[in-house]
């Protein structure tokens, strides 16, 4: 009897949000599905974002899903959006390797597909937006042996392990320092989820194993964010460095204020613009390249309040 | 650790408290019924057989977590474990055909058992070591994790044979795809064991009162261990299922599922105190949570809304499942 109380109290909850889905279902015929990996990142929160305002203003119907991190929830989020008879798909990867199983499920349904940040190896979109990292992190490591005068001990807070992000910085931050042969890798810890708190915990621990460390780099902002407070709690004699990655806000916010050094700015809503243009070109049949990489850009004090105000 | 039930203690008799499963089971059934015609009526893809398949496709995995996850929790106990056994079960897969080439059909076999020792471990740690099974199934959870990622400092392992991602991809008959025949026979086989088997009887008892079910010579301890690793062994097929279903095998991976599954359980009318639980009530709570997902997607509403609506009937339920069985 309770039960079926319960069954209607939770019925009228979802004729509540239905209320909600539909009322942003009066527009123009185009339906884009987004698939966000996890909308707890600000960095995929702002593509969500700016691929949400401009659909807005172009009266295209955006339908937005999170699968929170976990491919499997993903899997199954894409396959709903493909039951809905969406036009194009914009798909941003969820876990550690982007999974290609989604893409051949919308190209059996004749949906073309726009791949961000994250490409799946064996099936890959039909066109592929990200910042070019490597390209990002080998400038980030020349702006780095520059300041220090080429010498220097490095910590790295990594991000997850195997992640195309964590692998391509490290690449391009190590190829940087080929070239500056005084400044050496002394430390490197992977975290789970790219958070500050462990960016502060792993490089306090760093600190009291090595007290000479005079470089971090975050492979996230929240990671070099996390380092810098470690820094600053560790009173420690010298100057120490700290670079991040990223320039979301808190990171852009940290390097104006001098918190951090710098950080590397993703172009979050281009990409947003630049995935919705692609998924419309697609639906037209136009051809789009397949890979369409964007340079991020070097962020200093000097440049960040800038990026605050208008983020590219 | 579960406190006698009311008859055992008036009448210092072994009761089986869960013998009117029926009527437990029909209530989340209205639910689950409302449920679909509120989406029918909202969502024109709603109702088709084509999108009824897919969720029975989305809830495959969550549906074998929650049997074994069924067991435990009849016994008055709760199984933490079950999102990283589930990765650890599917990276000990993918290692074993990858880094040794042994035949994925034994690396499958490898996997199952990898989760029952992992359940047998949790079961060892409640009834040898004592400690309580949420302190148990917290450690193995940790600990599979951990053993998860050391299996391949982190990386997933991508791509497997076409025969075997075909398990989730084809649908036989244009109806049944493999995995969701195994879920299927697994809640039978399930069904009958725990309603019509002395053993699965024995589960019911141990849960309403652990001291009445061991003076009357049921095997405590041995039951219990073994239930552990029943529900370890499940996670383990739910971690092949899962890789079929990416084609992937992932560390990640599982992650949160023991909170949907308790969930779902919970939903179809199980009690977190033990010896109130029906598979019958666990796949309707699984069904339950799986439409109300896909009937949310569907209808484009916003993530962060369907959070709110998801944990709104998560309480309402069990709210409800609460208040009913104290009139009861």
């Amino acid at each position: 009897m309770n039960r079926v109380f319960l069954t209607t109290t939770s019925a009228i909850a979802v004729a509540g949000a239905a209320l909600l889905g539909t009322a942003a279902q009066a527009q123009d015929d185009l339906t884009i599905g987004l698939a966000v990996a996890n909308l707890q990142a600000d960095f995929f929160n702002q593509i969500k974002q700016s691929v949400e305002a401009a659909g807005e203003e172009q009266g295209i119907e955006i339908i937005t899903v999170d699968a929170a991190g976990d491919a499997a929830t993903q899997v199954s989020q894409i396959q709903d959006l493909i039951t809905r008879e969406i036009d194009a798909l914009i798909y941003i990867p969820a876990g550690a390797t982007a999974a290609g199983v989604p893409v051949e499920a919308a190209r059996a349904a004749g949906i073309p597909v726009v791949a961000v940040d994250r490409n799946p190896p064996d099936v890959p979109g039909d066109t592929f937006i990200a910042t070019n990292s490597v390209a990002a992190a080998q400038e980030l490591g020349d702006w780095v042996c520059e300041q220090t005068g080429g010498t220097g001990r490095v910590g790295v807070v990594q991000g997850q392990l195997g992640t195309t992000p964590e692998i391509d910085r490290d690449t391009g931050f190590r190829a940087a320092l080929d070239d500056c042969p005084g400044i050496e890798i002394v430390a490197q810890q992977a975290s789970n989820m790219w958070m500050q708190d462990e960016g502060f915990a792993i490089a306090q621990d760093m600190l009291l194993r090595d007290p000479e460390i005079t470089i971090f780099f975050g492979r996230a902002d929240a990671l070099a964010l996390g380092a810098a407070q470690a820094v600053q709690v560790a009173n420690l004699d010298h100057d120490v460095l700290v670079v991040g990655f990223d320039g979301d806000f808190a990171g852009l916010e940290a390097v104006r204020d001098g918190v951090l050094d710098a950080t590397m700015t993703q172009r979050t809503q281009g990409m947003g613009r630049m995935a919705l243009e692609s998924a419309i070109a697609l639906i037209n049949g136009e051809d789009v390249p397949a890979e369409q990489l964007q340079p991020a850009t070097l962020t200093t004090s000097e440049n960040a309040a800038g990026f605050l105000e208008n983020h590219p | 650790m579960v406190a006698p039930s009311e008859q055992d203690q008036a009448t210092g008799r072994l009761t089986i408290p869960s013998f009117n499963w029926g009527l437990g089971f029909f209530g989340p059934l209205v639910g689950l019924v409302l449920l679909c015609i509120v989406f029918s009526f909202t969502s024109e893809y709603f109702f088709t057989t084509r999108n009824a398949l897919n969720i029975l496709d989305q809830v495959t995995v969550l549906g074998i977590l929650a049997i074994g996850m069924t067991a435990v929790i009849i016994t008055g106990g709760i199984d933490l474990s079950v999102g990283s056994v589930l990765a650890f079960s599917m990276m000990m897969m993918g290692w074993l055909s990858r880094e040794f080439g042994v035949p994925l059909e034994i690396a499958m076999l490898c996997a199952i058992l990898t989760g029952a020792a992992c359940g047998a471990v949790s079961g060892l740690l409640i009834t040898v070591a004592r400690l309580p099974p949420f302190i148990a199934t917290l450690a193995m959870m940790t600990v599979a994790r951990g053993l998860a990622n050391i299996l391949t400092d982190g990386r997933q392992i991508v791509g497997y044979p076409s025969w075997f991602t075909s398990f989730a991809t084809v649908r036989h008959f244009d109806f049944l795809s493999v995995t969701v025949g195994v879920f299927i026979v697994s809640v039978i086989l399930a069904f009958i064991y725990l309603r019509y088997r002395p053993g699965g009887r024995n589960l019911y008892a141990i849960g309403g009162s652990p001291e009445v079910a061991r003076l009357s010579g049921i095997a405590v301890k041995k039951v219990t261990v073994g239930v552990y690793a029943m529900c370890g062994a499940l996670s383990g097929l739910a971690g092949i299922a899962l890789a079929a279903r990416l084609n992937s095998s992932q560390p990640s991976a599982g992650l949160t599922y023991e909170l949907d599954t308790i969930a779902a359980v919970v939903i179809g009318g199980a009690s977190l105190a033990g010896g109130v639980g029906s598979i019958a009530g666990t796949v309707v709570g699984v069904l339950i949570i799986g439409v109300l997902s896909n009937g949310l997607n569907l209808l484009a509403v916003s993530p962060f809304i369907q959070m709110v609506v998801i944990g709104c009937v998560i309480a309402l339920a069990v709210t409800f499942d609460t208040l009913g069985r104290r009139n009861r």
